[in-house]
């Protein structure tokens, strides 16, 4: 019989009775195994005879409770026990540095607002908030979890055990030593049941999990029972009264914050006859003309997500035949879909579309299945023709970007229609379905320019 | 002596102020006595309690001097036995008197190498890694069960039966190479 066990197993009454009384002959019969259980016994006793000063030795101050159930020694004068229990008091709670529960381990091409915890390399981190603006940053729990924050996030630290994501993307990475690690965000807490999942939240308070490997459990507060999530799948938590996706248009009249100086004219999508819209196989959200972002993805293991995206300049009245340089702008943004860290730096693809019928689009009935020579992979070259390339690297941050090229501006002087349409096909793939998809502030972006064509002519050199 | 919670340089005179000094000095060493002896945690506490009380109205009998902490066990083993004859619940495991006498009997042998256990196991628990000294604090100081314990922490009664025993075995482990340590 394995007595060694017996011991442990007395320690958290987990000994039935008979093998209880078992143990009692073994213990007065084997010097060796009463040895061990004196040496077994002693811990624990201590543990539980000290237990009251667990919490400040343990420095995890969220979990010492306050009302530790205190009796009174009856058989002492009160001077006296005012005396003793002063001194031992004194020991157990003297205030302490916040105690350090995670470590800042990978911090590249990054920026940081209204942090209030370090963000060097290598620093160690307490409760507190982090905010990256810009690049990705991997955090270290001490029980054993990473978590790589992906800008723009803001993000509480709480303990070694727990975070909160009040806004942006995160991946975790949960060894079995942090099962139980929590993510907890407006809408619901995710509970790591030994796995690698991400988190998305946007300031509207959507959230959603997705689970990479393994299981998680989702608690929300409207629903009475907590969910489990398994590989493979995701959880979406719409805001309660939160309308999808706005759908009163903005169109939006001040130019783009930014010229490039005397001699350039902007036009935007929201110009004259100008158009913006994604297409995306499967067409799942019907036509996308007044959404406010475009979306872009490339990948082969969802192809449903395959997003383009088309954008149509109204050209009318300009001389063209003058041109003499010209380049696209594109906000970026995040799209809320998607984790960057499981897509590489990014290549992109302009195309200008030069069959007619394709170009001839409308934002309120456009569809990937009518879009024809649009979606052709690849695309014919007698209906589009490819301009430049532009990347966007991992964790970038999401400024205004500018896309440019000889055959761009050869294009726009050559192209015979008022309408010039444009298409953003993405050509890098993605590690997992869950990948970033990518966005740009389209004409109904509610605070980003819209995207901008920006015309240099001769006549102001 | 109200104003002074330290243990004064000089011997004290007053029987009540040299009672405290002892029990001050020697409380933890005759607690984890009790709680070795003694595997329900309540009832530890309770004749630990009494104990103390019988210690004080005995303490004229205490030669000054002599050793403290063996008289402490003698009367506390005294107080566990007659505990357990007039114990109105039946704990889960109750103790044999023999196997209490083979056990206090063993404490006695090593129980002076082990008074200094206590301090090196606080250095041990700091150690500890994050999510171990969470199961520590829900074991120990929220007195939870295993089953309670697993239901918190998401996990079998079984695995958190042998987490708790790998921590124990690692503090074990870990005290003991800190006193060897610091006896060399």
């Amino acid at each position: 019989m394995n007595f060694h066990d017996h011991i442990d197993r007395s320690l958290d009454g987990q000994l039935s009775e008979a093998e209880w009384t078992a143990l009692q002959q073994a213990v007065i019969a084997d010097p060796e195994l009463r040895r061990e259980y004196v040496e077994k016994r002693w811990l624990h006793a201590l543990l539980e005879s000290e237990s009251a000063s667990l919490p400040a030795l343990l420095e995890e101050p969220q979990w010492v409770k306050p009302a530790t159930v205190f009796r009174p020694a009856a058989w002492i004068t009160a001077a006296a026990a005012l005396a003793l229990f002063a001194g031992s008091g004194i020991l157990f709670y003297q205030s302490r540095p916040a105690p350090v529960v995670a470590t800042l381990i990978e911090a590249e091409n990054c920026r940081w607002a209204g942090s209030d915890l370090p963000t060097v390399e290598g620093a160690g981190l307490s409760a507190g908030t982090l905010a990256l603006t810009e690049g990705m940053a991997t955090i270290r729990f001490k029980s054993g979890a990473t978590v790589t924050l992906e800008a723009p996030s803001v993000l509480e630290v709480e303990s070694a055990m727990k975070c909160r994501l009040v806004e942006g993307s995160v991946v975790a990475d949960v060894p079995e030593s942090a099962h139980g690690f929590t993510i907890d965000t407006a809408k619901m807490e995710v509970i790591d049941l030994g796995t690698k999942f991400g988190v998305t939240t946007t300031p509207l308070g959507d959230s959603n999990v997705f689970v990479f490997e393994g299981e998680v459990k989702v608690k929300r507060d409207d629903l009475p029972e907590a969910k489990h999530v398994f590989a493979g799948k995701s959880l979406v938590s719409k805001a309660g009264a939160t309308p999808e996706q706005t759908d009163q248009e903005v169109r939006r009249v001040e130019a783009p914050a930014t010229s490039p100086g005397p001699g350039w004219m902007a036009v935007t999508t929201a110009t004259g006859r100008g158009r913006d819209a994604f297409l995306r196989r499967g067409d799942g959200h019907g036509p996308t003309g007044a959404h406010p972002l475009l979306m872009v993805k490339h990948t082969d293991l969802a192809p449903n997500n395959e997003r383009r995206a088309l954008l149509s300049f109204d050209l009318a009245g300009i001389d063209r035949s003058a041109l003499r340089a010209a380049k696209l702008a594109l906000k970026i943004e995040p799209s809320g879909l998607g984790f960057s860290s499981l897509v590489p730096d990014s290549r992109f693809a302009l195309y200008g579309v030069i069959d007619p019928v394709a170009a001839a689009w409308s934002e309120s009935d456009l569809l990937w299945k009518s879009a024809g020579s649009l979606v052709d992979e690849p695309l014919a070259s007698g209906s589009a023709t490819r301009l430049a390339e532009f990347e966007i690297r991992k964790g970038s941050p999401n400024r205004l970007i500018e896309v440019h090229s000889d055959a761009f501006v050869d294009f726009l002087r050559s192209h015979p229609d008022e309408i010039i349409s444009l298409l953003i096909v993405r050509e890098t793939g993605e590690s997992d379905q869950q990948g970033l998809v990518h966005a740009f502030a389209s004409k109904e972006h509610p605070a980003s320019p819209a995207p901008t064509l920006w015309l240099q002519t001769a006549d102001h050199p | 002596m109200e104003d002074s919670p330290h243990i004064p340089p000089v011997p004290a005179t007053d029987p009540a102020e040299q009672y405290l000094v002892l029990l001050n000095e020697h409380e933890r060493a005759l607690a984890a006595y009790v709680h070795t002896l003694v595997p329900d945690r309540l009832d530890a506490e309770d004749i630990l309690q009494s104990c103390k009380l019988t210690m004080w109205k005995q303490f004229s009998g205490f030669e000054p001097g002599t050793h403290f902490l063996a008289w402490a066990r003698k009367i506390a083993f005294h107080q566990i036995l007659n505990h357990r004859r007039g114990a109105k619940r039946k704990p889960l495991y109750s103790a044999e008197p023999a196997f209490l006498e083979a056990v206090a009997a063993e404490i006695d042998r090593v129980a002076d190498s082990f008074s200094d256990r206590s301090e090196a196991l606080h250095e041990c628990l700091k150690r500890l890694p994050e999510n171990q000294r969470r199961l520590v604090l829900l074991r120990y100081y929220e007195d939870h069960d295993i089953a309670a314990i697993a239901r918190e922490t998401d996990r079998t009664e079984a695995a958190v039966y042998k987490l708790l025993s790998r921590i124990r075995a690692a503090l074990n482990d870990c005290v003991k190479s800190r006193l060897d340590s610091s006896a060399a």
